[in-house]
Parts: C-alpha cells; structure tokens; sequence
C-alpha cells in the first residue's frame, strides 16, 4: 500500500513538472512533503543517507558554479570575446555565427549553459542589430551549441553533474569519454548551421563598419578584476581536473573557487549572488527526496533487478535503448528530473557488469541521449527556454515549431553520431 | 490644500501624436512627462521621460549596461532615429502593464497625490474632474508645497 502510494505521488509530481501545470519548484516541494506525511521519508533519508537523500555533492556544486558566474558577469569578458570575435570574422555572417558558437560551446562545456547563453545573447543581438542581421538564427544556433559543449565536461550540464556524483565519476571521466565526441559534434553543428541557417547570411558591406566601429575594450570596466578572475577560474579548471588525485570533491572544488573569487572580487553580496537561482536549488532538494523515497520503498530496485534480467549482458542494447530513449524523453520533458530518476537504475545495470568497460559506459549513453536530446524541442533545455525568452523580450518571437524544425535535425544527427560512437569505443573491439 | 489647488495647466498629447514632437515637447518645456489622452479627451496613461529612453535603448543594453560601453557616438545616433518612426502609442509600455494611471480627482488631498505617484513611480499626476483633465501637478510642485521653507 505504501509503494503504490509512494508511485502515485511520484507520477503525480512528474506529471505536473512535465506538463507545467504549476512551477515545478512547487511540484517537487509538493512531492518531497507528502513523502513526508506519508511516513515514507524522515529526516535521516532526506537530509543524510547517501542513498536516498538529497545530494549536497549537486547542490554545492550548482551554487558554487553559479557564484562563479556571477562574479564573471560583472568583468564583460563575454561581451569582449564576442565583439572581438565579429571584429576578427570583418562582420562575415557565417564566420560570425561560427566564432560565436564556439564560444558558447566552449563557454558552457566551463561553466553552465543557461548561463552562458544569458552572457552571450545580448551582446549577439547587438551584434546581429549592427550588422543589420536577423538575430534569430544566431539565437537558437548559440542554445543548440551551448547544449552540446555542455556535454562534454562534468560541470557542463546539470544531468551530467547528478550522473557523476551518484556513478561517482571524476572530471577527468567525463572529459576523457564525451569531450572528444562533443568536439566532432560541434564540427558537424558547424556545417549544419551552414546548412541550416543559410538565408540568414546576408552580407552588407557598409553595415560591417558599424561593427568595425564597436569597442570591445570598453566593455571591460575593470581589468584588475578580470585579471583575478580568470586566474582563479583557470585555479578552479585545474582543481576539477585534478580533484581526483587531490581527493577533494568537485563541489568543493567549486565552493573553494567561488569564496576565493569574492574574496578577491571585494564585491557584496547582491552582486557575487545575482546568478544564484536559488528556485532551480530547491527544485533539486525536492527531486532528490522525491526520488529517495522511491529508493526507499523498494521500487527502484525492484526495477533495476527486471531491467538488469531483460538487458541480460547484451550492454550494447541496454546502451541503445538509453540513448536513444533518453533523447526523445528528455526532448519532450526537462531532462533533470529524468536523468535523477533514471540514475539509481543504471547504476545496478552497471553493478551488474562487474563494473566492465561495456556496463560502464551506459552511463555515456544517458548522459549523451540526456544532454543532446535536450536540442530537440524549444523546450527540451532550460538554454532553449532561456533564449526564446530574451528574444522575445528584444522584440523577435521564436515560436514552438521555428526553434524545434532546427533542434529536431541537430537533436538527431548529434545523436546518429553519437551511437556508433558507442558502439566503436565500448564495444566493437571489447 | 486640495489637487484642483495645486493644477497646473499641462500639455496633452494623443496616442497618435508623433513621438519626437512629444519628446521635444518635453525638452522644451523641461517637464518631467506628459499626459497622453484617448480620442475622447480622458486620461490614457502617463508619458514620463525614462519611457522615451526605456523605448530608445535596446532591451540587450538595459540587461547589460557593458554593451552601452561599447557604442560609438555614430551607433547612438542611429539609436535616436527609432524616434523619428514612432507615434506615443509605440512608445508606451504595453496596455497590459500599464496597471494603473497617476490620475487623481480635484478634492484629492496632497497626501493622495502624493501617494499615487510614489506607488505607479510617476513623476506626475493628471488632475481630472468630470472626465476633463483641469492641469497637473509635478513632483516639483508637490514637494515645494509640502516641504517647509
């Protein structure tokens, strides 16, 4: 009776998340409290049991990122790389679109990609307003891109960090196994978008000279401030990349980093705060209890052991099915309820395989379907969202279907890739 | 002292009025805003000065006040020329956020009017009585009366 109960309001929850019926910090809140009331979750399983609690690793990670950011924002090196980046592109509508990309690629693959979109989009509309451009286009390239760097590092996408701290997985496992098919990807966006986005490269020679004319110095109010903050979010890259060998978790990692950079910033607390969503950290809190409970009654495991009979040890389906699978969900619905539902059940098919290379790897398999599914619809990822709104409010709608006939495309050959990538890596030759 | 008291006759425009006119109106005068009526003669909204700028300055600039930085002399001119396009109607939020109107009755007391501007953040309020606007009183003026010379 109490597992029915407990599935009942964990579908009840998902489906209102899902469907956005109310906020979905509401939802999971909503969740997490009749676990409560219905006995299911005290406050050791919600707060401290590794198993079933909330993951602080997640949490601490977020918020320290998000600090970071913060403090980033305030130096204009964004704006600065962006208009330098036009400059060097001479106003070249294709190259410019290319150069600002790669920057949010790149960008979100450091930090997190609803950031990095929100630092990139104004200074690409002022880009796109100069060189008399549709923006657009430069728009939903630049949420598709941040999407897909952001698979290629641990920090780079939520779902990768929920996947890294429960498979517990350091920096340098995600790097070594999705950056390098991340960077063949981001090659094939490239002439995607070429194809893509063709009507949008409309080239007027007298409009380059009013961004010839921009000063991307100005944008750097003060250089003393950016000069700290890039040492110490290069400090922060290497502490991720040797946070294994130094047995410090990343989200201390990020913590160190961000006390460090208020502390050197000198700025106040509205300001190295202003990043902080504080309603997607509580969003989390209430999806790791609502999941927890899950754990907790038996339910996850109960499936895991019939998963792990139906995929038997044929890993190479299992890690299909996951991909693909988790592409087409998390296109539909946000992939960070997802992904925290789905963990506990790859990791015993993981177990399963004796920790082999090929049970390994369906962990790349959900991160890849999780993130690059995202691309698919307007609504798949919270960068897509995040830049249809900011269009919106400049005065250039992107509706439903505008943005997902081209996420749909770059959703599935990203995937296409992605699989026999799998395939050739972790299993052909195992 | 009642509103009727404090009025001050005050230019109006209409929706349709061209929205320069409206701004050198503004400039000239060096009043903080205008009152903009419907085509019946009754108060429709206030036009204060930050809503030209608000309309001139691209939303990306007012999000990141860096990119304003970055504009050369030659780009904020053009800025200006989005003027020259518009009437008031284009240069005024949109009718839905426009909640409430600083519009206030003659028998209003000082502290009404005071209130009203200080709660929609307006730098005037429209004196109406029987759907005819008497004048207006500024912020200028209220704060004269009620500070202590």
């Amino acid at each position: 009776m109490t597992t029915t109960l407990v599935v009942a309001i964990f579908v009840g929850a998902y489906a209102l998340i899902a469907t956005e019926r109310i906020h979905r910090v509401s939802a999971a809140l909503g969740g997490a409290a009749l676990m409560v009331v219905i006995g299911v979750v005290d406050a050791e399983v919600a707060f401290f049991s590794e198993e079933t609690g909330v993951d602080w690793n997640v949490i601490f990670l977020l918020l320290g990122m998000m600090v970071i950011v913060s403090v980033l924002k305030q130096t204009g090196v964004f704006d600065y790389l962006a208009i330098w980046s036009t400059k060097k592109a001479r106003g070249r509508p294709f190259a410019v679109m290319v150069m600002l990309t790669m920057i949010t690629a790149v960008a979100s693959a450091l930090l997190d990609n609803v950031t990095t979109v929100l630092l990139i989009a104004p200074v690409t509309l002022l880009v796109c307003e100069r060189l008399g451009l549709n923006p657009v286009p430069y728009l939903i390239a630049e949420a598709l891109a941040s999407n897909i760097g952001g698979t290629a590092t641990l920090i780079g996408d939520p779902p990768n960090i929920i996947i890294a701290s429960r498979a517990d997985l350091s920096f340098n496992d995600f790097l070594v196994n999705l950056a390098p098919i991340v960077v063949v990807l981001l090659v094939v966006f490239v002439g995607l978008c070429r194809v893509l986005f063709r009507s949008a490269f409309v080239y007027d020679e007298e409009r380059v000279a009013a961004v010839m004319a921009l000063d991307e110095r100005e944008a750097i109010k003060d250089k003393g401030l950016l000069v700290r903050s890039l040492v110490v979010l290069v400090a922060v890259m290497v502490g991720f990349v040797a946070h294994s060998a130094l047995h410090i978790e990343p989200s201390l990692v990020a913590l160190l980093g961000a006390g460090t950079l208020v502390a050197v910033s000198r700025l106040e607390p509205p300001a190295f705060l202003e990043e902080v969503e504080w309603p997607t950290l509580v969003f989390f809190m209430g999806l790791f209890v609502m999941v927890g409970a899950l754990v907790e009654v038996g339910v996850i495991g109960d499936l895991g052991e019939r998963v792990t009979e139906a995929v038997g040890d044929n890993y190479f389906l299992a890690a299909t099915v996951l991909l693909w699978g988790s592409a087409l969900l998390s296109g539909i619905v946000d992939n960070i309820p997802y992904v925290a539902t789905v963990t506990p059940l790859v990791q015993g098919l993981v177990d399963s395989g004796g920790g082999s290379t090929q049970s390994g790897a369906l962990w790349w398999a959900l991160a890849l379907g999780a993130d690059l599914g995202g691309n698919a619809t307007a609504v798949g990822a919270s960068a897509n969202v995040v830049v249809i709104g900011i269009a919106a409010r400049n005065g250039h709608p992107i509706s439903f279907w505008e943005f997902t006939k081209y996420g749909l495309v770059v959703a599935f050959v990203t995937i296409a890739l992605a699989w026999p990538y799998l395939y050739l890596r972790y299993y052909a030759f195992t | 002292m009642r509103a009727r008291d404090l009025a001050q006759d005050f230019p109006t425009v209409s929706l349709d009025s061209d929205a320069t006119e409206a701004a050198r109106l503004m400039a000239r005068e060096q009043l903080p805003g205008l009152i903009v009526c419907d085509g019946d003669g009754r108060p429709y909204a206030v036009l204060p000065g930050s809503q030209i700028l608000r309309f001139l300055v691209p939303r990306y600039v007012q999000d990141d006040p860096a990119l304003a930085r970055v504009y050369d002399e030659k780009a904020s001119d053009e800025l200006l020329s989005k003027l020259g396009r518009s009437t008031v109607r284009d240069v005024l939020p949109d009718k839905r956020d426009i909640t409430e109107i600083p519009v206030v009755d003659g028998d209003a007391t000082t502290i009404e009017v005071a209130a009203v501007m200080a709660r929609v953040h307006s730098p005037l309020a429209a004196v109406v009585e029987n759907d005819r606007v008497l004048g207006a009183i500024t912020v200028r003026a209220l704060l004269d009366h009620l500070l202590p010379s």
